[in-house]
C-alpha cells in the first residue's frame, strides 16, 4: 500500500546538500549569517494528513465543547522520529475503527446534554423540532466537521438515520467520517493554488493543532485568505490565540523527547526526594514555561536558557528553589548559574536520565540527534553493550569514561558522553547537585564534528555555543518541517525550504514564530503537491 | 502519571469467583459431560501467542535430557506442572531484516519476513517500516476465525508506543493491529453480550449498524474522489469499518457454563508496578473470551522489545531496567542471575495461562487441551542481538493435533519460518511455507 521511494543514500545525499546550502562554517566555529543558496520551486509531495489523537480532542472540543479527554481511549498515534503526526507511519486496524465509534457516540451523547450548545447551531433544537431543524442542525455542524460544505445528498443521508436512531446518532457518523478524521484535499494540477478552503484547513492545523474558526472561515468566504496580506494577517492573529500557545507547547513536547514523561519512575532507594507527584508537576512547570515564552517571544536563547521559570511550593521544594508567596505555580527566579531554560527543567532531565543514575549518553545524544540532526552512527555489529554498573565510588563521569578509553565504543559514544558530561550537576531527578559519589561534580565535556566545536564546562557554555551554531538553527528548521508538513524533507526544494526557514530563524533573533510565518510562505504551504506521496 | 496503585487492582479477584466457582460445583460438571456427550466433538482448537521481551540466557534456558525424559531448566522450572503439555524447542533460528534488531526481531517473529523500509529509525540503520506480510497467527484466524465474533483478539500490557519495536501481529503487510492495553476497555468491548441487557444490546447493535453502514458509504465516495495513494489509505480504513460492522451481525452462543461474565476491571495504568497485575486481568479475560468462543485466535503482549520494565515485585527486587540489563556481559554474574529470573517470571506467566486454561472444562478435557500456545521472543541473546537458537515453547493439546510432553532440538540452519508452518499445519492450515520465500523450506521436521 505505501511505495518508499526515499533510500537512506539519496537522503544522505540530500543532507550533505543541506550542509552545503546552510551550515556556513568558518574557521573559528562562529556562525554566520546564513542567506539560503536557493529558493523552492516546487511544494513536493503531501501524504494523506490523519488528524490525531491531539488534534481530534481539540477540534471536537472547539466545535461542540466535548471534553478532550474523550480521546485518551483511541489507539496512540503512531510515532516517526518523535513526532506523532507522520503521514507515512500511521495504519488503521479494526481497533482504530471501533474507538473512533466509541468515541463519535461518546461525543454524540455530550453535544446532546448540552442543549444550549445544541441549539447554537441551526437556532432550533434538532432533537424535538423537525425535520428542517435537522436539515439545518447537520449542515451547520457537518460544515464545522468536514470542513467544507455538505452536499444535499450527504445532508439527507445523514437526516435519514434520526427518526430510527436519534440526531445523536448522526452526529457520531460525523465524527467517524472521513470528512473529519482525514484532511482530504481534492487533486488539483500539481503546483497549482490550493483553494482557499484547502488552506485554511493547512493553516488551521498548522499553526493552532484545531479546526479553523470563524474568522478565518469569514476569510475564506470573502476571499481575504487568498491574497499575500489576508494570510499574513490571519497567520499573525493566529499566532496571538491560546490554541497556537498550545500547539507550540505540543511541538516542543515532541521535539525533546517529553513524551515519556508522565510514566517516568526513579529508584526512591537512591533519590529520597522523588515522588509520584513530581512527572505531573514537571510537564506543568514546562507548560508555563512554554506558555510565557511564546507571549514573550519564544526564542532559541529563551528556550536555551531562560533562569524564569514555574513551580508551586512543592516543585521549588524538591528543586531547592526560592519557595513562591502564593499557592499554585508562580513564576521563579532561578540562580542564572544553575538556570538553563528548558535544559534545567525535571522534565527534560527525568526523561534523559535512567532510573537509577544519570545517562549523558541519552543527554548527549538528544543535543547531538535533535539539536544537531546528526544522529549517531550504528554501534559496532555484535558487541556487548554495557551500561557502566552503579559503583556509589565512582562518579558517573568516570563510568561513562570506559566508553570513550575503549576504541570499540569510543567511535560513537566520543559524539553523544562528552556533550552529555555537561548536564553532569544534574541528577537523574533533575536536583541540582555539586557533589557526585563523594567528589565535586566534573561538568567538563567537548563539542566535536560541529559548527562550534570546543571544550566546553556546564551547562552554560554548551548553550552559549548552542545559540552560535547555524547548524542548530538549520536543525531547528529542519525539526519544525517535518512537523509541520507530517513527512520527512525528501527533495531538493524540501532542502531549500527548510534553508529558507532557517534564514527566517536566524533574522528573527531565533523567534521559533518566524518559523510558522515563513512556512505559510513557502510552495510546500501553498501549493498542490508535485509528486508522489511515498 | 501518578495513577492510584495500591487496589487498583485486586488481583486474581477479578476471575477467580466466576472460575474458582464454576468448576467447583458438581452439577456443572456433569452438565457439561451431558453437553458434550450430546455434540461432541463441538470444541473448536484455539492458537494463542504470548510474548516476552529482550532475549534470554540460553544457558540457563535450554531443558537437559531427551525428547520424553528431560529436565526443565531454571528459567523454565515454573512450568514444571504443565511439563507433559509442553514441546520445548531448541535449535531454531529467528529470520528477520530491516532495521536495528530488536525491530526486525519483533517484527519477523510471527511474520517471518523481513521489515520495509519506512519511517521508524532504528539505533544506527536504515529507518524501517513494517514487515512485508501477515503474521501467523492473522494466517491461521483467517481459516479459523471466520465464524467468530472476534476474529482475532490482540491484548497488551504495558505495550504502549505505536511503533515498529512495539508491534507484532499483522494483518497483512503493512497493517500492524496494536493491542489493546486496557482490560477495562477489553471487558466493554469485547464482553458486552454476557452483561450487557440483551435488548438494550440489539438496539444498540441496529443503530450501531445503521451508524456504520453510513460511515462505510462515506469512506467510498470520498475514495472516488482522491489519488492512489490517498484512496489506499482510505480503503485500509473502510476494510476496518466494515469488520467492526460484521461483529455486530455475528451471533452470540456462550459454548459452555464455564463461560461466565468476567467481573468488571480497573482501567489500565503505565505505572511499572502495576506490570503484574495488569497481565493477571489481560490473562483472565484472554482465557474468558477463548472459553466463551468469541475467538479463537489471541495474543498477550508482555511490554515491547526494548523493555524497560524494571522487575521490583521479585521477592529480590531488580531495580534496573530490563533492556539495560540484556545488554551486561555474559560474564556479569549478577546480571546473568537477573536476567535469568526475569525470563523465569514470564514463565511463570505462562504456566498460570495454562492453569487457567486448565480450569476450563471442555467435554473430557479443557480449554487447554483444545488450545496451542506460543511463547516467543524478539532475541535469543539480548547482549548481542543474536537470534540463533531463539527460544521457543509450544503448549497445550492443539485437539490432539499436538504431541507434547517433548523437547526437541535442531541443529544447523534451520530457520524459523518452518515452525510458522508446522504451527499453521497443527491449526489445521495446509499450507506449506510462510513468510519469506527463501527462508523457507517447508515444515519443522519433527514436531506434528
Amino acid at each position: 500500500m505505501v511505495a518508499w521511494s526515499i533510500t537512506r543514500a539519496s537522503l544522505t545525499a540530500l543532507l550533505v546538500l543541506a550542509g552545503a546550502a546552510l551550515s556556513c562554517k568558518s574557521s573559528n566555529g562562529a556562525a554566520q549569517t546564513s542567506s539560503p543558496l536557493c529558493t523552492a520551486a516546487a511544494p513536493g509531495p503531501a501524504p494523506l494528513r490523519r488528524l490525531t489523537r491531539f488534534e481530534i480532542a481539540r477540534s471536537l472540543a472547539d466545535i461542540m465543547g466535548t471534553d478532550p479527554s474523550l480521546v485518551d481511549d483511541l489507539p496512540p498515534d503512531e510515532e516517526s522520529d518523535g513526532y506523532d503526526n507522520s503521514s507515512a507511519a500511521y495504519s488503521v486496524s479494526p481497533l482504530h475503527a471501533e474507538k473512533l465509534l466509541d468515541l463519535g457516540e461518546a461525543a454524540g451523547a455530550a453535544l446532546i446534554a448540552d442543549g444550549a450548545r445544541l441549539r447554537a447551531f441551526a437556532g432550533c433544537d434538532p432533537t424535538t423540532d423537525g425535520a428542517d431543524c435537522v436539515n439545518a442542525f447537520i449542515r451547520a455542524l457537518g460544515g464545522q466537521l468536514w470542513r467544507r460544505p455538505l452536499a444535499d445528498g450527504e445532508v439527507s443521508d445523514l437526516a435519514a438515520l434520526v427518526p430510527p436512531a436519534g440526531i445523536s446518532a448522526a452526529i457520531a457518523v460525523m465524527v467517524q467520517s472521513p470528512g473529519f478524521v482525514y484532511r482530504a484535499e481534492a487533486p488539483a494540477t500539481p503546483g497549482t493554488k490550493l483553494p482557499a478552503s484547502a488552506l485554511a484547513t493547512r493553516l488551521s492545523y498548522l499553526v493552532t493543532s484545531t479546526a479553523p474558526d470563524a474568522a478565518l472561515l469569514a476569510a475564506v468566504s470573502d476571499g481575504s485568505l487568498m491574497t499575500g496580506t489576508g494570510l499574513s494577517s490571519q497567520t499573525d492573529r493566529l499566532l496571538a490565540t491560546p490554541r497556537a500557545a498550545e500547539a507550540f507547547e505540543h511541538f516542543v513536547n515532541e521535539w525533546w523527547e517529553l513524551d515519556s514523561l508522565p510514566s517516568v519512575e526513579k529508584d526512591t532507594d537512591l533519590f529520597r526526594t522523588w515522588t509520584d507527584d513530581l512527572p505531573a508537576a514537571f510537564a506543568e512547570e514546562t507548560r508555563r514555561f512554554l506558555d510565557d515564552a511564546w507571549q514573550n517571544g519564544p526564542t532559541l536563547a529563551r528556550l536555551f536558557t531562560g533562569s524564569v521559570t514555574y513551580a508551586d511550593v512543592n516543585l521549588a521544594d524538591f528543586y531547592g528553589y526560592p519557595l513562591p508567596a502564593q499557592p499554585g505555580f508562580q513564576p521563579i527566579a532561578v540562580d542564572p548559574a544553575h538556570a538553563a531554560g528548558l535544559f534545567s527543567q525535571g522534565s527534560f532531565l527525568a526523561t534523559h536520565a535512567k532510573a537509577d543514575q544519570t545517562s549523558p549518553v541519552l543527554r548527549g545524544k538528544f543535543v547531538r540527534s535533535r539539536l544537531f540532526c546528526d544522529p549517531p552512527g550504528p554501534p559496532p555489529a555484535n558487541i556487548v553493550i554495557t551500561p557502566p554498573v552503579v559503583d556509589p565510588r565512582k562518579s558517573t563521569k568516570e563510568r561513562f569514561q570506559e566508553h570513550t578509553a575503549d576504541a570499540f565504543c569510543a567511535g560513537c559514544h566520543q559524539l553523544m558522553d562528552p556533550i552529555g558530561f555537561a548536564f553532569e550537576h544534574y541528577d537523574a531527578t533533575g536536583r541540582w547537585r555539586d557533589i557526585d559519589a563523594g567528589m565535586p561534580v566534573d561538568a567538563t565535556g567537548m563539542l566535536t564534528e560541529t559548527d562550534v566545536d570546543g571544550a566546553i564546562d556546564g551547562v552554560q557554555q554548551l548553550t552559549a555555543k548552542l545559540l552560535k551554531s547555524a547548524e542548530v538553527e538549520s536543525c531547528v528548521a529542519t525539526q519544525w518541517f517535518r512537523w509541520a508538513f507530517g513527512r520527512t524533507e525528501q527533495t531538493p526544494d524540501d532542502v531549500c525550504t527548510i534553508g529558507q526557514l532557517a534564514h527566517a530563524l536566524h533574522t528573527a533573533g531565533g523567534d521559533m514564530r518566524s518559523l510558522v510565518r515563513a512556512t505559510v510562505q513557502s510552495p510546500t504551504f501553498l501549493l498542490a503537491p508535485t509528486g508522489d506521496a511515498p | 502519571m501518578s495513577q492510584p496503585r495500591n487496589g487498583a487492582f485486586s488481583r486474581r479477584a477479578i476471575l477467580r469467583g466466576a472460575f474458582g466457582t464454576a468448576v467447583a460445583l458438581p452439577w456443572l460438571e456433569s452438565l457439561v459431560s451431558r453437553r458434550a456427550r450430546a455434540d461432541a466433538p463441538a470444541f473448536p482448537t484455539r492458537f494463542v501467542v504470548m510474548f516476552s521481551p529482550n532475549g534470554t540466557i540460553p544457558g540457563n534456558w535450554t531443558p537437559t535430557g531427551t525428547e520424553t525424559d528431560f529436565t526443565l531448566s531454571p528459567i523454565l522450572a515454573p512450568l514444571a506442572p504443565h511439563q507433559d503439555s509442553l514441546v520445548v524447542i531448541e535449535g531454531v533460528d529467528q529470520r528477520g531484516g530491516g532495521g536495528d534488531g530488536h525491530q526486525n526481531g519483533i517484527g519477523g517473529m510471527l511474520t517471518g519476513q523481513v521489515l520495509n523500509s519506512g519511517p521508524f529509525a532504528g539505533m544506527g540503520s536504515a529507518p524501517a517500516g513494517w514487515p512485508n506480510g501477515p503474521s501467523v497467527d492473522q494466517r491461521i484466524a483467517e481459516v479459523i476465525g471466520t465464524t467468530t465474533k472476534l476474529r482475532s483478539l490482540e491484548l497488551g500490557v504495558q505495550v504502549g508506543a505505536a511503533d515498529n519495536w512495539g508491534r507484532m501481529i499483522y494483518r497483512a503487510a503493512n497493517q500492524p493491529l496494536p493491542p489493546e492495553d486496557d482490560p477495562a476497555q477489553i471487558y466493554a468491548n469485547v464482553f458486552a453480550d454476557l452483561h450487557a441487557d440483551p435488548t438494550a444490546l440489539a438496539a444498540l447493535r441496529a443503530r450501531r449498524k445503521s451508524i456504520l453502514d453510513t460511515v462505510g458509504a462515506q469512506y467510498t465516495r470520498i475514495e472516488a474522489q482522491l489519488g492512489a495513494a490517498d484512496r489506499a489509505r482510505l480503503d485500509e480504513h473502510l476494510t476496518a469499518v466494515r469488520e467492526i460492522e460484521q461483529r455486530l451481525t455475528t451471533p452470540f452462543v456462550p459454548p459452555t457454563p464455564a463461560c461466565q461474565d468476567p467481573a468488571s476491571p480497573a482501567a489500565a495504568t503505565t505505572a511499572n508496578d502495576d506490570f503484574p497485575a495488569i497481565g493477571s486481568v489481560q490473562m483472565d479475560l484472554l482465557v474468558m473470551a477463548l472459553a466463551c468462543d468469541i475467538t479463537r485466535v489471541a495474543s498477550l503482549q508482555w511490554s515491547r522489545s526494548v523493555s524497560q520494565v524494571r522487575f521490583t515485585w521479585l521477592p529480590s527486587p531488580i531495580p534496573e531496567g530490563h533492556h539495560d540489563l540484556s545488554h551486561r556481559p555474559d560474564n556479569d554474574a549478577v546480571a546473568v542471575d537477573k536476567l535469568t529470573r526475569i525470563n523465569n517470571w514470564y514463565a511463570t506467566q505462562l504456566a498460570a495461562l495454562m492453569t487457567r486454561m486448565k480450569a476450563v472444562p471442555e467435554g473430557d478435557g479443557t480449554l487447554l487441551d483444545h488450545t496451542m500456545i506460543l511463547w516467543c521472543n524478539e532475541l535469543a541473546i539480548g547482549n548481542v542481538h543474536s537470534r540463533t537458537d531463539a527460544p521457543y515453547v509450544l503448549g497445550g493439546g492443539a485437539g490432539g493435533a499436538l504431541r507434547t510432553g517433548r523437547f526437541l532440538t535442531y541443529a544447523g540452519d534451520v530457520p524459523h519460518n518452518n515452525l510458522l508452518v508446522s504451527l499453521m499445519n497443527i491449526m489445521g492450515v495446509p499450507d506449506q511455507t510462510f513468510g519469506k520465500p527463501d527462508w523457507c523450506t517447508g515444515p519443522l521436521t519433527g514436531l506434528s
